[in-house]
């Protein structure tokens, strides 16, 4: 200590803080030839060891490196923001979440990628091609700026064991869209009449937290024809009377099903995963949620559930509507996405062309053991997806890739994506359901923020 | 010391002198070296790594039109009522429980000591696994809370995060639950600090228990309790994490507060300058308090 | 002893055994009301950890069940830890280690900065000091959760992304004022003749702060030092942000990855936060005999 003289330290501290800078050049020369790529942590193992095998491929076949980081889900959100607005980017990243390629392809941050779609052009389906892009409000113009990787689309999920519990069959869901969630209200009944008290029929997450109550929403928007509300030139249709018709007609089904008791009533204050934990622990007999995770999570521990016990949209598949006729899902997609400014575009490019051939990007699906959907036709077709032992998979493929599909419509008028993140249906929703509120009322105050919030994204 | 000469009073050098004298203040030349690099440590982080940020974070949120933006959203006023109640209870009931409590852990024995370990616990866990713990436990249906009611009282427990007011003051018992342990440490040292001679005399004159805590104890613990009380505020204005994992801000949004709100700007609708914005609205509020703890740290110190 | 005091404060009336039976009954109240107390914070402070406790012995990994003891009580999710037996968990130990460095290190240089500087300010009184902790003030104006953004690109200013130091900088940078508040406060207990009697004797500055200071502020330290490493210890935000690759992550980010999916397995996300948790409690349990060594300290010295 007696060592210490006053002129050492304050040497010291100044140098120490001087030191942190000199670790800048270093970094900056070893980007010439690797690319920066993100991306979201899989649900199970199996898709993150998939990503790794066919960067690891590219790799070997091309010389080029490539940085792949893993994120978890929710703080790569955070990430992608934080890079973007300081400017300092990654080279690739997925679309996380989807409509960051609508929200930033507004303000002209994405490259145009539309050279890497062409590179397999008749692969792709056409709401893929089209959810791939964006409005940018600086050119004016509209641009393809995501490249399609994967998608996901809300199937219904039912205890099969609950609904025979009931003394009913599955085989007996009316195919008619009301008639088909109505069954379920009628198994609660039975299953109350046998004592059961915690046991609800329908799981709907009548919540403003997370983005399951918008699915759930939209789904029903659709159902009852008002998939005009925002229309391809991205112009909003809140006068269109078919539209409010089945914008209350939607808000008075769900809402109604939660006054009416038939709804968990904790469902009101769910959050992303307590849908789940909801559905695992037989709270309800059904829900409508994104993806099959809630089948795949199960898959290894009680393959006995997998196979019999849980089944993707009952016998007859995703309801029709009240008329018979098929209804649109609505599909979401993951896209590749280059951020401008990026150092080094060209492996990040070359690196897309090379994942979204066929063979490779059909292997990366399938592994994440179909949680996620491919978004090419022709991969749909494969034995894996076909497989007649698999109770689930032929019927979310047929719902998200083979049959009718749209894109969802923040794809037309990002001021959608922020619909969502207001959570501005959920309100629609809480009114009928606990505020005693009358649908038409509920959707009036709806439709006048909806207003509010395309007013801020004017399209020329 | 500085002594000047008659002869060094007309000379230039000593304008130069006097200059440096105030600079430096009561401090001799060399032990005035030894304060400054005592202090340049810190000056140097502050520089590098606060100046740039804080001014780049107060920048993002200067924007006059995001504000009109901001206070159009339906969910504004209430989450401002919600702050408020929030800052306010969880503020102070906090603070006065530290430092009731931290007259307690005073005690001696190898039980407060055992206690001690276990109160500490909340604070070390980490908070994300706790508040979800709480957030589970306060399911209507299988939560823990109401399955415990049941099979020791036979009372059904009611949907706490239901309705606006339970789950608010759910938020704000967890997070005094999560923080009282922090500030009941700060104000044992604080006591730890009050010289054992003052606690004798006082108990030797009668003074002990209440008595002895109004007229002795409080007076020496008034500073720190209310520095902690206006930095307790400060940092709760900024956090988010009891709101966000125990009542979602829901339900319907009804139980947002401005952090909250800001998360969401920020990082769901992918507007950090309106996030920055919302918890610059509560500048007004923060601004006094900075104004009142600055004059309290520089009052000149009473001591001992 | 006791019993002079009681005497004094007793009319002369009451016979010695009255006043005996009276003490004693003080005794048997205080007593009885410390151990309600105690049961009462025991039961207030382990509640929300005991439901964590339950769900990390569930076999499932169960949320919502409808028993209050562990029925099945599956240690299946602290071994899984401990052995890094689950995918999220793969780089435990080596994210364990992380959290270790970049808290011990934001502890060291907290205590270290925000001591010298309140020594300076307090002590020493620099002139012009309360600038310096004015200015530090200014950190906590904007909180931290929004700072994200300009520190995340600073650090890559400074060329220091995908960096421990660039986590451990931000941290020091938002503990080291409340560190310095904390210090200047409690200093105000510590006479300022033992610093003036130090110095006639001949003392240097740094034999003040290393001989005198520090050692009387022993309890504050502990206190402020606890602060610090659990700041360091479950801070997420800032650690995932600015780190990238799976190995420099430390266990929060780890814990964060269970919130990925909508179907975890809580089992493993408890089992890991209790584990995670002891460290601290053993360092500050440590640690905590030198803040009660301020009890006896506390006070002017020869």
């Amino acid at each position: 200590m007696a060592h210490l003289t006053r002129r050492s330290m304050l040497r010291g501290s100044l140098a120490l803080a001087a030191a942190k800078t000199v670790g800048g050049p270093y970094v900056a020369r070893a980007a010439a030839t690797t690319a920066a790529v993100w991306f979201a942590q899989g649900f199970v193992q199996d898709e993150d060891v998939a990503l790794r095998k066919a960067v690891a491929d590219y790799e070997k076949q091309s010389g080029n490196k490539i940085e792949l980081s893993i994120i978890p889900f929710a703080p790569e959100r955070q990430k992608i923001i934080s890079a973007l607005t300081s400017g300092v980017v990654p080279d690739l990243v997925d679309s996380n979440p989807a409509e960051i390629l609508q929200l930033y392809g507004w303000q002209d941050r994405w490259v145009d990628v539309s050279d890497v779609v062409e590179s397999q052009k008749g692969q792709f389906s056409e709401t893929a091609l089209v959810a791939a892009q964006a409005y940018n409000n600086v050119t004016k113009k509209r641009a393809t700026y995501g490249v399609p990787l994967r998608a996901a689309v809300v199937p219904c999920h039912i205890w099969k064991s609950l609904v025979e519990k009931a003394g009913m069959k599955i085989e007996d869901l009316p195919k008619t869209w009301d008639a088909y969630f109505d069954f379920f209200k009628k198994v609660q009944d039975n299953l109350r009449k046998q004592g059961e008290r915690k046991v609800y029929g329908l799981g709907f997450q009548v919540t403003a937290n997370g983005v399951d109550p918008y699915n759930l929403f939209m789904a029903f928007l659709v159902a009852y024809g008002g998939q005009d509300i925002v229309t391809r030139d991205g112009k909003l249709h809140l006068d269109d009377p078919k539209v409010k018709q089945a914008a209350i007609k939607a808000a008075a089904y769900l809402g109604g099903a939660y006054r009416d008791g038939y709804v968990p009533p904790s469902a009101i204050n769910w959050n992303d995963a307590d849908d789940n934990n909801a559905f695992h622990a037989k709270l309800m007999v059904m829900d409508v949620d994104g993806t099959l995770s809630t089948e795949v999570a199960i898959k290894e521990k009680h393959p006995e559930w997998y196979y019999n016990e849980i089944v993707t949209h009952g016998a007859p598949g995703y309801p029709n509507d009240n008329a018979g006729k098929p209804v649109p899902s609505i599909v979401g997609y993951t896209n590749g996405l280059i951020p401008k400014g990026a150092k080094n575009v060209t492996v990040a490019k070359e690196f897309l062309k090379y994942f979204i051939q066929p063979k490779v990007i059909g292997e990366f699906v399938e592994l994440g053991l179909g949680r996620w959907l491919p978004v090419m036709p022709s991969l749909a077709k494969s034995p894996f997806w076909q497989n007649p032992k698999d109770p689930h998979l032929k019927g979310y493929v047929q719902q998200g890739l083979l049959g009718p599909t749209r894109p969802d419509y923040y794809v037309f008028n990002l001021a959608m994506a922020e619909v969502r993140t207001q959570h501005v249906w959920s309100m629609a929703m809480i009114d009928v359901a606990k505020e005693g509120v009358k649908p038409e009322a509920a959707i009036d105050k709806a439709f006048k923020r909806i207003g509010e919030i395309f007013a801020k994204y004017p399209m020329a | 010391m500085d002594t000047a000469s008659v002869v060094e009073i007309g000379r230039p050098s000593v304008r130069r002198d006097s200059i440096w004298r105030s600079l430096r203040g009561p401090l001799k030349g060399s032990e005035y070296t030894w304060a400054l690099a005592f202090v340049v440590p810190y000056i140097a982080v502050f520089v590098t790594f606060v100046a740039y940020p804080v001014v780049y974070g107060l920048w993002m949120g200067s924007e006059p039109r995001l504000y009109p933006e901001l206070f159009s959203d339906p969910i504004y006023q209430k989450t401002v009522v919600n702050t408020a109640l929030y800052l306010a209870l969880g503020v102070n009931v906090k603070l006065f429980l530290a430092l009731l409590l931290s007259g307690f852990f005073m005690r001696p024995g190898w039980w407060m000591k055992v206690l001690l370990m276990i109160f500490v616990l909340p604070w070390a866990v980490p908070q994300i696994t706790t508040f979800i713990s709480i957030h589970w436990m306060l399911n209507g249906e299988w939560g823990f809370l109401n399955n415990m009611l049941y099979t020791l009282f036979h009372v059904e427990g009611p949907h706490w995060l239901n309705d606006r007011w339970t789950a608010l003051g759910a938020v704000i018992v967890s997070h005094i639950w999560k923080w009282t342990p922090f500030w009941t440490l700060i104000l044992l040292a604080g006591r730890m600090a009050i010289p054992l001679e003052i606690r004798d005399t006082a108990r030797v004159d009668g003074a002990t228990g209440v008595r002895g805590f109004v007229h002795i104890t409080f007076p020496l613990l008034a500073n720190l309790y209310l520095i902690c009380t206006l930095l307790s505020t400060i940092f709760l204005l900024g956090d988010f994490n009891a709101v966000y994992f125990v009542s979602g801000g829901g339900p319907a949004n009804s139980t947002q507060v401005l952090a909250t709100l800001g998360i969401r700007n920020a990082f769901e609708i992918a507007q950090p300058r309106l996030g920055v914005a919302a918890v610059m609205s509560a500048l007004p509020m923060v601004i006094p308090l900075v104004i009142v703890l600055m004059r309290k740290l520089r009052t000149a110190q009473v001591q001992l | 002893m006791s019993t002079v005091a009681v005497d004094t404060a007793l009319p002369s009336s009451y016979t010695q055994s009255q006043a005996q039976r009276a003490v004693r009954r003080r005794r048997y109240l205080t007593t009885a009301g410390t151990a309600l107390l105690s049961l009462v914070l025991v039961v207030w402070t382990v509640l929300p950890i005991y439901n964590m406790v339950l769900i990390s012995l569930e076999p499932e990994g169960d949320v919502f069940t409808d028993h209050i003891w562990p029925r099945v009580a599956s240690v299946e999710s602290f071994w899984g830890v401990l052995t890094q037996g689950h995918w999220y968990l793969e780089h435990f130990w080596r994210q364990f280690a992380n959290s270790f460095y970049l808290g011990a290190m934001t502890t060291l240089l907290t205590l270290l900065i925000g001591s010298l500087t309140s020594f300076s300010i307090g002590r020493l009184r620099i002139r012009h000091g309360w600038l310096v902790s004015n200015a530090a003030l200014l950190t906590y104006v904007i909180p931290a959760s929004f700072l994200a953004i300009p520190f995340y690109r600073i650090m890559q200013n400074y060329g220091l992304a995908n960096n421990v130091w660039s986590v451990i900088a931000a941290l020091v940078a938002f503990a080291t004022p409340y560190a310095i508040f904390v210090f200047q406060e409690y200093g105000r207990s510590i006479p300022i003749e033992v610093d003036e009697s130090a110095r006639i004797d001949g003392a240097s500055p740094m034999q003040l702060y290393l001989r005198i200071y520090l050692p009387l502020m022993a309890p504050a330290l502990v206190a402020v030092g606890t602060y610090a490493l659990l700041l360091a210890w479950n801070e997420y935000l800032y650690q995932f942000l600015l780190l990238s690759s799976k190995s420099s992550m430390t266990v929060p980010v780890a814990l964060a990855q269970f919130l990925s999916s909508d179907q975890s397995p809580w089992n493993y996300m408890m089992a890991t936060a209790i584990i995670y948790a002891l460290p601290p409690v053993a360092i500050y349990y440590a640690f905590r005999r030198r803040m009660s060594a301020g009890l006896t300290m506390g006070g002017v010295k020869g």
